[in-house]
């Protein structure tokens, strides 16, 4: 059946059951690269999109639940040209090994960052708690998210 | 490395009951071959295995190692950048490809700079060495007084000849030799520096960057039935419940290997999961071989154990081998 979908700005309309989990749809009907399967659990992060600006694990979200709800990705943030201070900051602090995690990450500092735009290194340990990273990148994504905040604040 | 290493099963197969020692020194693998060539150059010796000069004067490299997030991509290109005298941006890296590519075997094991990074030094060496040689007839002076800058070598004379160019009228299909020397360290000018990680820009902004963003036209979707141990065997299969089922496209049988192919991903995993409920069968007469390798150093590693899984538990447990360091070997043959 036909179900219509608010993604990054642009309605789509696919051709899946209301039980799909959101993160095939995004992955496969989108060709949305952004959004990883990681365990398909919600328990690792990696697929997290925003939903009306919250954090959400796409790979146990029905799109038959998100009615009109507006579904940003990482690709809604920004690009290379012309990146996001999460994406621009996690670039300049190097702050991925593999980078699988990364997504997840930066989707759920996004929501962090919207809500308490100057987080302690305590709160953004915590904000991110949740999301793994196998890697152990941990370090340098916490310094990239303080620095997100730092240089969203300048602009 | 697999060519000249016996697999785990012929490996573990050939083993009693009996005290062991193996080594997974790749070197030792490769010790009878003649004229042994610097890292990677050893297994693939030919000089255009791993390096084009383009005929815009750029090159591009060929490296079999993997990029994992280890930084391989860009520091191999700083290494190649390095002997070929090359800026960075000029030199391209096609990422790993069984039909182009050397093969270097695995990616593990922090071995990646150690013999592919060896290997596109020895090269980018020899490859400017060749220009360089073909230059020196070209404008007529000894190849030892041309200078290089960003892929134009000059003379002390105004003469100037492109890579490009040279590159035109040199066959890079022959064997290395290894006999031009790499750049010393202390002259290095690319290598040793701090450069931004090519492969990280598309990774926070949704590119290209793993193998689950391939898309094929056509591609459909498919899931495995995984046995629940080692050593089990495919029973029964109830494959009409699941034919019928959306999207279903194949039931793949091969022996105890159980596969679904749907249209759809979520189509396939349903279908996975109801294969698993309606009663797909496994059984499990024995498990397979469990290794286990009790370290007692300085001695060498001896096999204290290679049975049955409920030998191999009870082994765990006993009083003889608590507090020692155990390895079990979890490569599948």
């Amino acid at each position: 059946m036909a179900i219509q979908l608010k993604v990054n700005g642009k309605t789509w309309a696919v051709t899946a059951e209301p039980d799909t989990p959101l993160l095939y749809v995004l992955r496969n009907d989108l060709q949305l690269n952004g959004a990883k399967f990681g365990c398909g659990l919600s328990q690792c992060g990696a697929c997290t999109v925003l939903v009306d600006g919250r954090a959400t694990r796409s790979c146990v979200t029905p799109i038959g639940r998100l009615g009109e709800s507006e579904v940003t990705t990482i690709e809604g943030l920004g690009t290379i040209e012309n990146p996001h201070p999460l994406q621009r900051a996690f670039m300049d602090e190097q702050a991925a090994q593999c980078g699988y995690c990364i997504n997840g990450m930066i989707m759920t500092a996004k929501e962090l960052l919207d809500r308490n735009p100057k987080p302690s290194e305590a709160e953004v340990r915590d904000g991110l708690d949740a999301n793994l990273c196998r890697c152990g990148t941990h370090g340098r994504i916490i310094r990239a998210v303080l620095k997100a905040a730092e240089l969203a604040g300048r602009i | 490395m697999n060519l000249m290493m016996p697999t785990r099963r012929e490996f573990t197969a050939g083993l009693g009951s009996i005290i062991v020692s193996f080594s997974l020194d790749p070197k030792l693998a490769f010790a009878q071959q003649a004229a042994k060539l610097p890292g990677s150059l050893a297994e693939n010796r030919m000089l255009d295995a791993w390096i084009r000069v383009n005929a815009d004067g750029s090159a591009t490299i060929f490296p079999g190692k993997v990029e994992l997030g280890q930084g391989i991509t860009t520091a191999l290109t700083q290494i190649a950048a390095e002997e070929l005298d090359l800026p960075l941006a000029r030199v391209r890296v096609l990422t790993t490809d069984t039909t182009r590519s050397p093969n270097e075997g695995f990616t593990s094991g922090s071995q990646s700079i150690e013999y592919g990074g060896t290997a596109l030094r020895f090269a980018g060496a020899e490859v400017r060495a060749i220009l360089l040689d073909l230059a020196a007839k070209r404008l007529g002076v000894a190849a030892d007084t041309l200078t290089v800058a960003d892929g134009t070598v000059a003379s002390a004379d105004g003469g100037k000849v492109g890579y490009g160019e040279l590159a035109a009228a040199v066959d890079l299909h022959r064997e290395v030799t290894a006999n031009i020397a790499p750049k010393p360290p202390a002259t290095h000018k690319i290598v040793g520096k701090s450069i931004s990680r090519f492969d990280i820009p598309k990774k926070v902004t949704g590119g290209v960057a793993y193998v689950q963003d391939m898309r094929l036209p056509g591609m459909v979707h498919g899931r495995i039935v995984r046995p629940p141990r080692p050593g089990s065997k495919l029973d029964s299969v109830d494959e009409a419940t699941v034919r019928a089922m959306p999207g279903v496209i194949a039931v793949v049988r091969d022996g105890s290997f159980l596969g679904i192919v749907a249209e759809r991903e979520e189509q396939a995993i349903k279908a996975r999961q109801a294969l698993i409920k309606s009663g797909t069968a496994f059984r499990c007469e024995h498990i397979s071989r469990l290794v286990l390798l009790a370290l007692q150093p300085p001695e060498r590693p001896q096999l204290i154990a290679e049975d049955r899984m409920g030998a191999g538990s009870a082994l765990l447990h006993s009083a003889d081998v608590q507090g020692r360091r155990f390895e079990i070997d979890l490569i599948p043959a």
